[in-house]
C-alpha cells in the first residue's frame, strides 16, 4: 500500500476521521446529491445549488422540449452552501465517482479543479472566436496554467451602493471616488440626518470577508498573485497594508460598525434595505431585493439608492471590484464529452443568457447583451453594473486556493477586529500563501 | 471433565524444548473445549478489530505520511511537529481546556444543585423534572443558532443586556466572549444532563443510611457531607466524564453559535480534513491528538479517580 495517494486513501476509506473510516466508504454507493434516482440513458445531469427565481428548471425545460439532436438534461440540484457543494464534488471526484456529466462551479474552482484534471480542458472547444464575445474577467477566471476549464455563465461583482436621498440632502452630488471622500461624506450626511451606520461591508471569517480584504488590497493598487504566475506571491511588494490599513480604519474611527467583523451578505442588506447605512459594499443582489420592495422586505425605493464603482485609496486610481460568479465544467470522467458542450452552447445563448438575466437576476458574461435594449429595459440592474463588471478582477487561481483563502479570511478578520496590525497581517500572508504557492509549483509541476 | 482431566499432566510434558509462549498457545488450542471457546469468540473479536482497532491504527499510520493530490511520502512525525508549531492550534487548544473546564464545573455544581431540589418529594415533581430536561432535548445545532441570536448585536436580548451594563464591544466580534457565550449556552443546555444522571445516583441511596445518620446525630451539612457525596460518587464520576469527554471534542456548537470563527480541536480537525488540499495531513495528525488526548482523559477517570472500582 505504500504507493497510495490521496484519491486511494478515499476510495477505501472515506474521510478517514476516527471510527467512521468503515462506514464511510459507503458513500460511494450513493450517487449524486439527492440519492438513487435513475437517470435515464442518454440524458445529461447537470448540477446547480437551488434556484429560488425557478428560471434553471424552466429554462431546462425548454431545452428537453427541443430535444435538439435527441438531447435531454436532468437538474440535479446541489447544495446550496458553495463551500459545501465544494467539498461534495471534491470528494466525489476523489473517490471516482461523480456521476454528473454538467458541473455548475465557482470563479475559483477552475483552478482548483482543472490541475486535478477531474474537470476537462475546453480549450479547443471553447473556441477563440466563441471566447470573443465574453467580458474579458469572465474567461480570465476560467483560465489556469495556459487552459481554459469553464464556460462563464454568469458573473458577479462587488459594488458600492449609496443613499441618493441622503447625500442630497447633505448636499453631496456625486458618489465617493476615494475612500477618504466615503468617510468624510459618511461622516457629514450621518451628521445632517442621525443615520445609524456610515459603511458596511462583509467582514465575517469567511469567502466573502475574502473578497471584501482583496478588494482593499486590489484598490491600493497591490496584487497577491501576479495574474500570469500561480508560483509567485507578491502581496509585500505594493500597498496591500495600506489597504488593509483603510479597512481597518473604517473600523476603530466608526464609519463601519464593530460587528462587520461578524457580518456577510444578509446581515449588511438587512441594516441597508431598513435604511440605516449611507453607503454598503455588497453584490448586485441586493438591488433585487430593493426591486422586490416591501416584499422583499426592502424599506427603501430604488430611486433612493445608487450604484457606484468601489472607491480606491488613491485619487485617480483605477478602482477593481471583486469577482463571483458561476461558470459551466465538464467532469472529466464523462463519455459524453460532446454532448455536454452542446448543452453548453445552448446555455451561453444570448436570448438564454437574457432570459436569466430577468428571471434569475444573473449578470451575463457576454458582452452584448449590455447593450441590449430590450434587456436594460426588462432588468434595470444590468445598466448599472455595465460599468462594473468590466473592473471585476479574481481572486488568486491557485490549485491550493483553499488553503490560501482560509489563511487569508482569517488575516483579513483579524486586521479588522484590530487583533493584528495591517503590517503583520501582510507578512504572515506572504509567508503563508508562498509556501502554498511552492507546494503548488512542486506538486503540479508549474 | 475426565477428558480434560487426563490430559493435564501431558499439557505439561509437551512444551518441553518450545518457546514458553508458543508452547501455552500451542496447548490451549489442544484442547478441544478452548477452542470450541476460541472458535466461539471469533466473530466478536474480529468485529471489534474491524470497527474498532483497525481505523484508529489506519488513522495513526495515515498521519505518519505526507498526503498531497498526487503523492504520498512517509514523513515518521512531521505532521505532528507542523501541528504543534502552529499558532491556530494553540488557540484551538486552548479554546477547548478552558470551555471544558468551565463549563463541566458549572454544569456540576448547578447540576447537583438541582438533582439534590428534585430528590425531594413535592407535588408536580414529574412535571418539574419533565421542564428541568427540556433543554437538553434541544439538537446542539439549534440550540447554538438560537444562542448566537441572543448575543448578535442588532437583535440579541444578550447583547442589549450588555451594553446596558456598560459593555461596549461587539459580543460575538471578539473571541473571549464568544468564548464565554458558548460555555453559557452549554451550561444551560447540558446543566439538565448532569442533573439527571445525579439524580438516578440519589435515588439509589436507601433511606435507613440517613436515618442511621439522624440517630447518630449529624447535622444536614454532615449528611451531605458524609452520606450523600460518598453514595453518589459513583454516579459523579461517570456524569464528570460523561461531560468532560464531550466538552472535549466540542464541535457543533462552537461552529453553529460563532457562525465557524471559533476554533476547537475538533473544528481544526475538521479544517484540514475537509478544507485544507495542501495540509490534509495536518488534519490527521490532530484527529490522532484528539484520540489520543480522549483516550488520557478517560484513563485518568478510570485509574485515578477510579470510576470502575466504585461502580
Amino acid at each position: 500500500m505504500s504507493g497510495m495517494n490521496r484519491r486511494d486513501f478515499l476510495k477505501y476509506s472515506g474521510a478517514g476521521i476516527l471510527g467512521a473510516s468503515v462506514l464511510s466508504s459507503c458513500s460511494r454507493v450513493a450517487s449524486g446529491f439527492t440519492g438513487a434516482e435513475t437517470v435515464p440513458e442518454g440524458t445529461l445531469v447537470f448540477s446547480h445549488g437551488p434556484d429560488s427565481s425557478g428560471t434553471i428548471p424552466k429554462v431546462i425545460d425548454k431545452f428537453n422540449k427541443e430535444n435538439k439532436d435527441g438531447l435531454t438534461a436532468l437538474y440535479r440540484q446541489a447544495p446550496a452552501d458553495s463551500g459545501q457543494y465544494f467539498d461534495k464534488l471534491r470528494t466525489e471526484f476523489q473517490a471516482g465517482s461523480a456521476t454528473t456529466d454538467i458541473i455548475s462551479g465557482d470563479v475559483i474552482w477552475a483552478a482548483q479543479f482543472g490541475p486535478n484534471d477531474w474537470i476537462m480542458d475546453l480549450s479547443d472547444r471553447f473556441t477563440d472566436e466563441m471566447r470573443s464575445e465574453f467580458l474579458e474577467p469572465t474567461l480570465e477566471t476560467n483560465t489556469f496554467d495556459g487552459k481554459i476549464y469553464g464556460v462563464p455563465w454568469f458573473t458577479d461583482v462587488g459594488m458600492l451602493y449609496y443613499r441618493t436621498d441622503l447625500m442630497e440632502k447633505a448636499g453631496i452630488d456625486a458618489p465617493p471616488k476615494t475612500w477618504d471622500e466615503l468617510m468624510g461624506m459618511a461622516r457629514e450626511v450621518q451628521e445632517k440626518t442621525g443615520t445609524q451606520y456610515g459603511f458596511l461591508f462583509q467582514g465575517a471569517e469567511y469567502e466573502g470577508g475574502v473578497v471584501n480584504g482583496l478588494e482593499f488590497i486590489y484598490n491600493a493598487g497591490a496584487e497577491v498573485m501576479p495574474p500570469d504566475d500561480p508560483t509567485k506571491i507578491v502581496i509585500d511588494q505594493g500597498d496591500a497594508d495600506k489597504g488593509l490599513a483603510m479597512q481597518q480604519r473604517l473600523v476603530v474611527e466608526g464609519v463601519a460598525p464593530e460587528a462587520v467583523a461578524t457580518w456577510k451578505e444578509l446581515e449588511t442588506q438587512d441594516a441597508f434595505i431598513k435604511g440605516n447605512a449611507v453607503f454598503m459594499r455588497s453584490w448586485p443582489f441586493v438591488y433585487g431585493t430593493i426591486l422586490g420592495g416591501k416584499e422583499t422586505g426592502s424599506e427603501l425605493k430604488p430611486e433612493q439608492v445608487g450604484i457606484a464603482p468601489i472607491p480606491t485609496l488613491a485619487e485617480g486610481d483605477e478602482s477593481f471590484s471583486g469577482q463571483g460568479g458561476w461558470n459551466f465544467f465538464i467532469n472529466a470522467a464523462t463519455k459524453k464529452a460532446d454532448d455536454c458542450f452542446k448543452f453548453i452552447e445552448y446555455m451561453i445563448q444570448p436570448e438564454i443568457q437574457a432570459e436569466f438575466a430577468v428571471g434569475a437576476s444573473f449578470l451575463p458574461p457576454r458582452a452584448s447583451l449590455y447593450e441590449d435594449e430590450k434587456l436594460l429595459k426588462d432588468q434595470p440592474v444590468i445598466e448599472l453594473a455595465k460599468d462594473l463588471v468590466t473592473r471585476a478582477k479574481p481572486r488568486p487561481r491557485h490549485p491550493f486556493y483553499s488553503d490560501m483563502s482560509l489563511v487569508m479570511a482569517n488575516e483579513f478578520n483579524s486586521v479588522i477586529k484590530s487583533d493584528s496590525s495591517p503590517e503583520e497581517a501582510v507578512s504572515t500572508l506572504q509567508g503563508e500563501l508562498e509556501r502554498f504557492a511552492n507546494l503548488g509549483a512542486e506538486v503540479y509541476d508549474l | 471433565m475426565g477428558v480434560a482431566s487426563e490430559r493435564l499432566p501431558g499439557r505439561k510434558v509437551k512444551p518441553k524444548g518450545m518457546s514458553g509462549a508458543w508452547g501455552s498457545i500451542r496447548s490451549e488450542f489442544n484442547d478441544p473445549e478452548k477452542r470450541t471457546a476460541y472458535w466461539m469468540i471469533l466473530p466478536t473479536t474480529l468485529i471489534v478489530l474491524l470497527v474498532a482497532a483497525w481505523p484508529i491504527l489506519y488513522a495513526v499510520w495515515l498521519s505518519l505520511q505526507r498526503i498531497l493530490p498526487n503523492t504520498t511520502e512517509w514523513v515518521w512525525f512531521s505532521n505532528y511537529s507542523r501541528m504543534f508549531s502552529d499558532p491556530v492550534f494553540y488557540s484551538a487548544l486552548s479554546n477547548t481546556f478552558l470551555f471544558t473546564v468551565i463549563s463541566v464545573f458549572f454544569e456540576f455544581t448547578l447540576g447537583l444543585a438541582i438533582a439534590l431540589a428534585l430528590n425531594k418529594s413535592f407535588r408536580g415533581q414529574g412535571l418539574a423534572r419533565g421542564i428541568a430536561i427540556i433543554p437538553w432535548a434541544f439538537p446542539t445545532v439549534v440550540s447554538g443558532a438560537m444562542w448566537r441570536l441572543f448575543y448578535q448585536d442588532e437583535v440579541g436580548i444578550f447583547a442589549a443586556l450588555a451594553s446596558g451594563l456598560g459593555y461596549e464591544g461587539v459580543i460575538l466580534a471578539n473571541d473571549a466572549s464568544v468564548l464565554i457565550g458558548a460555555i453559557v449556552s452549554d451550561v444551560w443546555k447540558t446543566t439538565p444532563f448532569v442533573a439527571l444522571l445525579l439524580l438516578a445516583g440519589l435515588q439509589t441511596i436507601p433511606d435507613d443510611v440517613y436515618e442511621a445518620a439522624r440517630v447518630d446525630g449529624a447535622t444536614k451539612w454532615q449528611q451531605f457531607m458524609r452520606v450523600t457525596l460518598p453514595l453518589l460518587k459513583p454516579a459523579i464520576l461517570v456524569a464528570l466524564l460523561f461531560r468532560t469527554l464531550d466538552a472535549w471534542r466540542v464541535y457543533d456548537l462552537f461552529w453553529s453559535m460563532s457562525d465557524r470563527q471559533l476554533d476547537s480541536l475538533s473544528t481544526y480537525v475538521f479544517e484540514f480534513v475537509r478544507v485544507s488540499q495542501a495540509d490534509f495531513s495536518i488534519g490527521n495528525a490532530a484527529a490522532v491528538f484528539v484520540f489520543v488526548s480522549s483516550i488520557v482523559i478517560a484513563f485518568v477517570f478510570v485509574k485515578v479517580l477510579g470510576v470502575r472500582e466504585e461502580a
